[in-house]
């Protein structure tokens, strides 16, 4: 849909005015949208990442002007793409999944990636604060030698020995790489059952 | 008596600060959050906080219950967000007894863990937060994407979810003039820097907050680590300009800060504008050592007598003008205490 204002960029939101209790309903892509909020005192201005998410999607705008996502809804909160594009946040975790496609070029635009490379949950206690410890003492270290503080320095090379043998015992069951799950699809593409 | 003892490049970098953005799996988030799921966050978090804190013992407040000044005071000290107070109809805080851990609930996220720290003490600010994360992540699993990371409503803080900021007092950077120059700097490292107080070159009381931008891609430690890099560099600068100014001019320099110490300790009326001016004066003449004032002291101060904080040290709603008697009033009260000491 076309911004009903300018006619030349898509819609993004959808503005509701009641003036004397009459109601009226306009499309209007950001940029008009934005020239609305500024003559409207008593706008929200609060939702900032809504507009920002659309100002950022404006680049794509024609590419994507047949094939808007807006209509991809999650099943599991119930919103839609369009409704995000709004608010600029998700409904749930499954939103992730609904909208995979369109949030993958998001993110690679906000962040210049889309690969996690930081810590995983699960209980067991992530190399990375041990590593940050081993860091700070080693610093310590070297700053106990510097000062010919030996008593001190061996006591912490003691500990950043401690914490090395803690993490290799930590990495090893890490082998097991965090990947997507996949589906167990047979040739025929009808399961993954074996006959038994 | 509170013993002050001086944090790590505490002449320039006032406090560091590491947050955690958190989501429950099952549990819709902030736009489809109903009043019911935000209890069970609430319920949540804080029986597994309460649990297994490793000694620290927390406070829970519900910011609906709380009076406007006791609101803005949690703000000023830093141990919420503003954010939270939007949501004040189901947000909640937990705040560690000594004010380094706070988690924050329903405000944009499900979660936010936050550490914080006087001066340049990212990592242990980080190992503050992630350790309150580590504690309640493995009784109730948050929401987390083998690709993604852990899944916020926002998707700006998707992957980590860990935002590390620091707050810099840059009074000759800011006074020569050189703010336009790190501003760039900063940029060009995928950092983000404003104004604590106010915004573009000119922030109130030469206070300004750097902090990282993509949550995706990079670790934790990659993080800490660059955020903590690009500080000290820019504290390096700043010493540098200081050293300069004092090189150049020494009892101009002295003679200009010190009038603010002659205006602290005499004036009947101070409004909050005025007083930033002061402290940073008066910061600044204390890091040179032109007075024997401790800087953890100042920074608390500083806090104490921000409109929301003298509200609750009042006890009752204040006007504007009665603020700036008692502010003026404390202020010569605790800036005498402090350097007699």
């Amino acid at each position: 849909m076309m911004c009903e204002e300018c006619g030349i960029r898509p819609a993004k939101f959808h503005l509701m005015t009641i003036t004397n209790d009459v109601r009226t309903e306009r499309n209007l892509c950001p940029v008009c949208m934005a020239k609305y909020q500024k003559q409207l005192p008593g706008i929200d201005f609060s939702n900032l990442a809504g507009i920002l998410n659309s100002i950022l999607e404006g680049g794509r705008e024609r590419a994507e002007a047949d094939d808007t996502p807006g209509e991809l809804q999650c099943e599991q909160c119930g919103m839609t793409y369009a409704e995000f594009q709004k608010c600029g946040m998700l409904g749930c975790a499954n939103c992730y999944k609904t909208f995979r496609q369109p949030l993958d070029a998001l993110l690679q635009r906000i962040h210049g990636n889309t690969q996690h490379a930081g810590r995983i949950p699960g209980g067991v206690r992530s190399g990375v604060s041990i590593r940050m410890n081993i860091d700070r003492l080693k610093q310590r270290l070297k700053r106990a030698i510097e000062m010919e503080e030996y008593e001190q320095a061996a006591k912490l090379r003691d500990a950043i020995r401690a914490l090395n043998a803690q993490l290799a015992e930590q990495e090893k069951p890490s082998d097991i790489k965090v990947e997507p799950p996949r589906r167990i699809v047979s040739e025929d593409g009808k399961g993954g059952e074996v006959d038994g | 008596m509170v013993e002050y003892l001086q944090a790590p490049e505490q002449d320039v970098v006032i406090s560091s600060r590491v947050r955690l953005s958190r989501n429950y799996d099952d549990l819709p988030f902030s736009p489809k959050l109903t009043r019911e799921y935000a209890e069970e966050v609430v319920a949540r978090t804080s029986d597994a906080v309460f649990r297994g804190s490793g000694g620290q013992s927390f406070s829970l407040l519900r910011i609906g219950e709380l009076e406007q000044d006791a609101r803005s005071r949690l703000v000023e000290h830093h141990l919420i967000s503003y954010d939270l107070l939007k949501y004040a109809d189901r947000s909640a805080a937990m705040v560690s007894a000594d004010g380094t851990a706070t988690v924050m609930l329903n405000e944009e996220d499900h979660v936010r863990f936050q550490g914080l720290l006087p001066g340049l003490q990212l990592e242990r600010a980080a190992e503050l937060a992630l350790g309150l994360d580590e504690s309640v992540g493995e009784k109730v699993p948050f929401a987390f994407d083998s690709q993604l990371g852990f899944l916020t409503a926002c998707p700006a803080n998707t992957g980590t979810g860990m935002r590390c900021s620091v707050v810099l007092h840059l009074p000759a950077l800011s006074g020569g003039g050189q703010m336009g120059a790190v501003m760039q700097a900063v940029a060009k490292l995928g950092l983000t820097i404003r104004g604590l107080y106010g915004e573009g070159t000119t922030a109130r009381g030469h206070l300004y907050q750097i902090s990282n931008q993509a949550t995706l891609g990079r670790s934790e430690e990659d993080v800490v680590r660059s955020l903590t890099a690009a500080t000290q560099q820019i504290v390096g600068h700043e010493r540098a300009m200081r050293e300069a100014a004092e090189k150049r001019d020494m009892m101009q320099l002295q003679d200009a800060l010190m009038r603010s110490w002659g205006e602290l300790m005499y004036a009947r009326l101070m409004s909050t504008k005025e007083f930033m001016r002061r402290y940073s004066d008066i910061r600044y003449a204390a890091s040179m050592g032109y007075l024997h004032a401790p800087l953890p002291a100042l920074d608390v101060l500083m806090m104490d007598v921000q409109p929301g904080s003298l509200g609750v040290k009042a006890g009752k709603l204040i006007s504007d003008r009665e603020a700036e008697i008692l502010r003026a009033k404390i202020l010569r009260e605790e800036l005498t205490r402090l350097v007699s000491k």
